[in-house]
């Protein structure tokens, strides 16, 4: 058994088979009584250049231990399903479980989104409150003015 | 980036946290070590040591194959 990186690019229209792929694959290599260390899913990316004329992908990192026929299997998956762009497999010394760079990064840059969303959700709000008043006060001018 | 470093001869990692912080998903790291076309620069002009300017050069081009860096500036 050996331990494995595996990087794969899935087309960002087949995004929502993402975790239905993952599945698959960790029951596969777990029937072959190999393990999983970290899934990281890192979202729709952009890409350095165009693949395939995609300027995005959705990328996955799996750090694995299984053995040869499991990693074979694993690769022909890829290669006969058109969702998958492009693979890497980089053969590890050891199991890594930590969070990534990028993963770390991209999590992060979602807790700012989230919070400026919600920021921005609130502060919505707040102007939706005060605003019909107004509204009413513009309509009115606008009728006074016409008549 | 990597311009301004020219000629300095003294980049140094933290003896130690080399192995772990040079890898192809580290593109923040790694975008030191390019030039602006996107060519990867000699140690002789960052000052790296051997062993790591080999481990940027390995990461560098994993990074480019998955499309985490770009191969040069011409692309589309």
């Amino acid at each position: 058994m050996r331990h494995y990186e595996i990087v794969f690019l899935v087309h960002p229209d087949q995004s929502a088979q993402v975790p239905g792929m993952i599945d698959r694959y960790r029951t596969t290599i777990e029937a072959a009584s190999g393990s999983i260390h970290r899934v990281e899913d890192w979202g729709r990316r952009h890409l350095a250049y165009p693949i395939k004329k995609l300027q995005k992908a959705h990328y996955v990192l799996m750090n694995i231990e299984c053995d040869q026929a499991t990693l074979d299997e694993l690769e022909s998956t890829f290669r006969f399903n058109d969702a998958v762009l492009r693979s890497m497999t980089i053969v590890m010394k050891e199991a890594v479980t930590e969070a990534s760079i990028i993963a770390s990064a991209t999590a992060e840059e979602n807790k700012v989104a989230a919070e400026k969303a919600a920021e921005a959700a609130k502060r919505a709000a707040e102007a939706a409150k005060p605003a019909p008043a107004p509204a009413e006060t513009t309509e009115k001018t606008v009728v006074a003015e016409s008549e | 980036m990597a311009r301004q470093m020219r000629r300095k001869k003294t980049y140094s990692f933290n003896s130690g946290t080399v192995e772990t912080a040079i890898d192809y998903k580290n593109i923040e790291l790694l975008g030191e070590f390019v030039t602006e076309t996107g060519k990867i620069v000699p140690s002789r002009i960052t000052g790296t040591k051997a062993k790591a300017q080999r481990q940027i050069t390995n990461a560098v081009k994993r990074a480019r194959y998955i499309a985490l860096m770009p191969f040069c500036d011409a692309h589309d």
